[in-house]
């Protein structure tokens, strides 16, 4: 049969259901969607090019304002890869809290793209449960850096603020209220018929498919890639001992799930780290020097790659950025939104993917 | 005044609606007024309803250092709002570019330059509770008695 | 679909739904202590030596302006990025935002800035901007410079002298010299 296709439908740049400005076009037959392409650059800022020239402090914060949802991981990333290059030893403490925080942003992020999943398909309650227990991990979050979002917590060679008995204490409170929650959240998603109806079956993507299409983070491991979790590669996290969770059915259900999973991982272990957490310092020092790295870390989305240069006083020469967004995005127009039945579900299905536009452009 | 304009200032302040726009942010600001919907803060026990559609808002929201992609689209958006209308600026970007106003950067800020902006909200990102204030105090004032002030 | 039905009976039965739903009230809106706002002045001296304006990430944040009394610095907001870096910078605690200052305090943390110039040979024209415009010992002898034209080229005389505030760098109609501001993080033994 010859595809032919009634109508190009716009998706965006504003839309109620993007946060961020993007455009997908989708190729129509009548209510099918066939085909949708993407349509980037409405945020492009230049950051890389702002950062040329700069030290690590000055390039710290630009760092973390590519993304502003994961900006600690944009934080941690850059940080360890200035101290690769360099040689600087983190104190043991530092490195379990660098952990504690990573993974407090993990959660926040992945509650937020499970709650504009819900919203996307209009089941607001369970999306305003979750925005409100997000309310509780940022309060942790900024009781040990200070702010919610933007933490600007990792220096070389240690962290900025070091943690508290009553801190430490109170977070565990936290976490316990949290748990508590997405506990009972993930199985009113689980059980849920109208969510199924709209999550289950649609969207699939095959585990050939997200290898050929190297999807990252949540995205691939709910079509069962195990393997693209660089968590495992973290020294830290390979002393916490750190297994990735992973489903199989590589639907819009499973994406989610796999988020769920993952906020209750990530509560195990800050649980474990502060239950480890070593005595000591949380600064070494330690001066940047010139040197050339490509170092990777596993952002709330996924792969995400640094290549930095730098000369003799740590400033940087060239610089450049892989978000694990650009291969979510590409993975979910071409092998995700293929002949989906009605363009509600295209929206549901990219947000799903948990798309960043922010740091896509940068 | 007229009965009428006080029932029309009434109703105004009560019930705002609020359309937000991304002119090239780090979406820092984005989430935090999506905080602002949270149950803990909640956005709509002041009648101000978050819709993300210029045609029905009264208060545009504006966030993000204006990229090049952006500079008349923000423009058509502010003019497809109808009258009685305001624009907020949140967060630095807005306001002065943020880290992003350097030498080499794509960006063109302020926001002020494109369309009128009303009130700004500085922080990076702000506080939910900074925003909901600007906003809840913006309100009255901006549309109080817009018919006789247009006279 | 039945066992759905059951989840949503079961949630909303549960006592707290019930208490929540009929005493519904919103959290109080407080900004926690360990918040960091736009830094504060502590009423401390402040000695001028633009350490928190060297450390700051973002453009046009942070002046230390002279007044009657003395000098003071002085936070922009709406170029401000509440980061705290020059509050932990100050050596004499002029100012405070948040924890901030308690922490540092209690962990003994700070940084430790040093500031390096170097100039391309190739790109400098000898012009002697940079050093005409270096506000470093312009008042007393001459030796306390940091740059000199000297042997036909500048000369770095003093390079512990410098301050980093770039002005030779703004001023080089080439970019001919460069001020690096190195930064470490560093934290004193406990004692
Ligand atoms: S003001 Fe700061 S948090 Fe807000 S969008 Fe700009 S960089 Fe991000
Ligand atoms: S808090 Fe950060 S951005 Fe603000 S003035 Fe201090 S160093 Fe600059
Ligand atoms: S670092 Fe402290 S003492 Fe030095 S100029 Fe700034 S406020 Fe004044």
């Amino acid at each position: 049969m010859k595809k032919t296709v009634d109508v190009s439908i716009p998706i965006g740049p504003m839309h109620p259901c993007w946060k961020e400005p993007i455009r997908l076009k989708c190729e129509t037959i009548g209510e099918r969607v066939l085909r949708t392409e993407v349509e980037l650059g409405y945020m492009k800022k230049g950051i890389e090019r702002i950062m040329r020239g700069r030290p690590w402090q000055e390039v710290m914060f630009l760092a973390e304002r590519i993304c502003g949802i994961c900006s600690v991981i944009h934080n941690m990333v850059f940080i360890e890869a200035m101290e690769g290059i360099s040689g600087i030893a983190v104190p043991p403490r530092a490195a379990y809290l660098r952990v504690v925080v990573n993974e407090l942003d993990r959660m926040e992020s992945h509650i937020l793209a499970n709650f504009s999943y819900c919203y996307t398909i209009e089941h607001e309650t369970l999306a305003m449960y979750l925005l409100n227990v997000r309310e509780i991990v940022l309060d942790q979050l900024e009781r040990i850096t200070g702010s919610r979002i933007n933490t600007a917590y990792m220096i070389p060679g240690g962290v900025r603020f070091d943690i508290t008995e009553e801190d430490a204490a109170a977070l565990l409170a936290g976490l316990a209220r949290v748990e508590e929650d997405v506990e009972r959240y993930t199985r009113m998603f689980a059980t849920s018929y109208l969510i199924a109806l709209r999550s289950r079956g649609v969207g699939t993507m095959t585990r050939e498919k997200a290898i050929e299409a190297h999807a990252v983070g949540p995205t691939g491991r709910a079509s069962n890639v195990p393997e693209c979790d660089l968590r495992l590669q973290h020294p830290t996290y390979q002393k916490l001992g750190f297994t990735p969770v992973c489903r199989t059915e590589g639907d819009n259900f499973a994406r989610n799930m796999v988020r769920f999973d993952e906020v209750m991982q990530s509560i195990s272990l800050i649980r474990q780290c502060i239950g480890q957490l070593p005595e000591g310092p949380i600064r070494g020092g330690g001066a940047c020097t010139a040197g050339e790295i490509t170092y990777q870390g596993e952002a709330p989305r996924g792969e995400l790659t640094y290549y930095i240069k730098s000369d003799e006083y740590g400033r940087i020469i060239d610089i450049t950025v892989r978000t694990p967004s650009i291969m979510n995005i590409e993975a979910c127009t071409h092998h995700m939104i293929n002949d989906v039945t009605s363009v509600a579900d295209v929206t549901s299905t990219f947000i799903s993917s948990d798309p960043c536009v922010a740091c896509t452009e940068r | 005044m007229s009965l009428l304009q006080k029932l029309k200032n009434r109703v105004r302040s009560k019930s705002i609606h609020v359309c937000f726009v991304d002119v090239g942010s780090c979406n820092g600001c984005d989430i935090e007024v999506l905080a602002c919907l949270a149950p803990r803060y909640d956005i709509e026990q002041y009648g101000i309803y978050v819709h993300n559609n210029p045609r029905e808002a009264d208060i545009l929201l504006v966030m993000g250092a204006v990229t090049p992609q952006w500079v008349d689209k923000l423009v058509a958006i502010w003019e497809k709002i109808p009258e009685p209308k305001a624009a907020i600026a949140i967060g630095n970007c807005p306001i002065s570019g943020c880290v992003y106003n350097r030498r080499d950067s794509y960006i063109d800020p302020p926001a002020a330059k494109h369309i009128p902006i009303a009130a700004q909200v500085p922080g990076c990102p702000p506080r939910p509770t900074e925003i909901l204030a600007a906003i809840l105090s913006l309100a009255p004032t901006i549309f109080e008695n817009y018919e006789e002030k247009k006279r | 679909m039945s066992e759905s039905i059951i989840w949503y009976l079961r949630e909303f039965l549960r006592t707290e739904w019930i208490r929540k739903f009929l005493l519904a009230k919103t959290d109080p809106l407080v900004t926690p202590p360990y918040f960091k706002d736009y830094p504060t002045l502590t009423g401390k001296e402040c000695t001028a030596c633009y350490q928190c304006m060297m450390i700051c990430p973002a453009p046009g944040a942070i002046a230390v302006l002279r007044h009657d009394d003395g000098w003071r610095p002085e936070i922009y907001p709406g170029h401000c990025i509440r980061c705290g870096l020059c509050v932990e910078a100050c050596p004499e605690d002029v100012l405070q935002s948040g924890r901030v200052l308690e922490a540092q305090h209690r962990d003994r943390t700070g940084f430790r800035a040093t500031f390096h110039l170097s100039i391309d040979r190739e790109i400098c024209m000898r012009c002697g901007n940079c050093c005409i415009s270096c506000p470093v010992g312009r008042e007393g002898e001459p030796d306390g410079a940091v740059l000199k034209i000297e042997k036909g080229g500048v000369q770095i005389l003093n390079s512990d002298l410098c301050t980093g505030c770039k002005t030779c760098e703004v001023n080089c109609p080439n970019r001919g010299i460069r001020v690096a501001r190195v930064v470490e993080g560093v934290q004193e033994a406990a004692a």
